[in-house]
């Protein structure tokens, strides 16, 4: 299914609107999760491995596990590290 | 739940307002009222901050926010007000970032409940703080990762 990723922090300005249409091939947030790396391999050279690697996804309510099962209306959030207050 | 208020303030629009938090925690019956305002310094490692811009996922920040708010009415006790506001946008040196303000019948509840809620506002919402310096350069903070955070939910 495709993914429908907005982006965050220190992720915005990476993909034109801050938004990113990813393919994955699986139903689960690892597998989301392995689609973007690859996809930050190729464009994204400023990211590393390790910062992504930190990063959760999220619907507007949830921070999702990796183990758990994408939404069903494809859209979710990139959320790096945060630092509020 | 009017024992919660929680609010992103964006800064083009709006500044946060401590008055407004003391007069939402107050109560005929609550003798200790807490507050915390975390305001944008001029000085962050060795570095002159010219200001900061706060980034922030609106829908899933207020849903933490409520969250925090009912986590420490737990821990605390029911006799509890929280106020929870974080601003959104381009602020300036002494501009106001955040502000949590907490009623209670005695100080002890009071400081506890503040501190509890400011803690987890700075560690498990998504709110993103990106400094500018006075030399031009801008950097985003490192932050804590919510990648298996204690607030993230099965299902």
């Amino acid at each position: 299914m495709d993914i429908e990723l907005e982006l965050f922090g220190v992720l915005r300005g990476l993909e034109p609107g801050d938004r990113l249409r990813l393919p994955v091939s699986g139903a689960t947030v690892a597998d989301l999760r392995a689609a973007l790396a690859t996809h930050a391999v190729a464009r994204w050279s400023r990211i590393s491995p390790q910062l992504l690697g930190s990063c959760a996804f999220a619907t507007p309510t949830n921070v999702l596990r990796d183990g758990e099962a994408l939404p069903a209306d494809g859209r979710m959030v990139v959320l790096p590290p945060v630092s509020g207050g | 739940m009017d024992h919660h208020f929680v609010q992103v303030a964006d800064r083009a629009i709006e500044v946060l307002d401590p008055a407004a938090a003391l007069e939402f925690v107050s109560d005929p019956g609550f003798g200790g009222i807490t507050m915390f305002v975390g305001r944008v310094r001029d000085l962050n490692q060795g570095r002159e901050v010219a200001g900061i811009s706060y980034d922030l996922y609106r829908p899933l920040a207020l849903a933490r926010f409520t969250e925090i708010a009912e986590q420490t009415q737990r821990e605390c006790g029911p006799r509890l007000k929280l106020y929870i506001a974080h601003a959104l946008g381009r602020l300036a040196i002494g501009d106001l970032a955040v502000v949590i303000a907490a009623g209670t019948p005695h100080r002890d509840e009071a400081f506890r409940a503040c501190r509890l809620a400011i803690e987890a506002v700075k560690h498990t919402v998504p709110v993103w703080k990106q400094e500018h310096y006075t030399d031009g350069d801008s950097e985003w903070s490192e932050g804590r990762s919510l990648r298996d955070a204690d607030g993230s939910k099965q299902g």
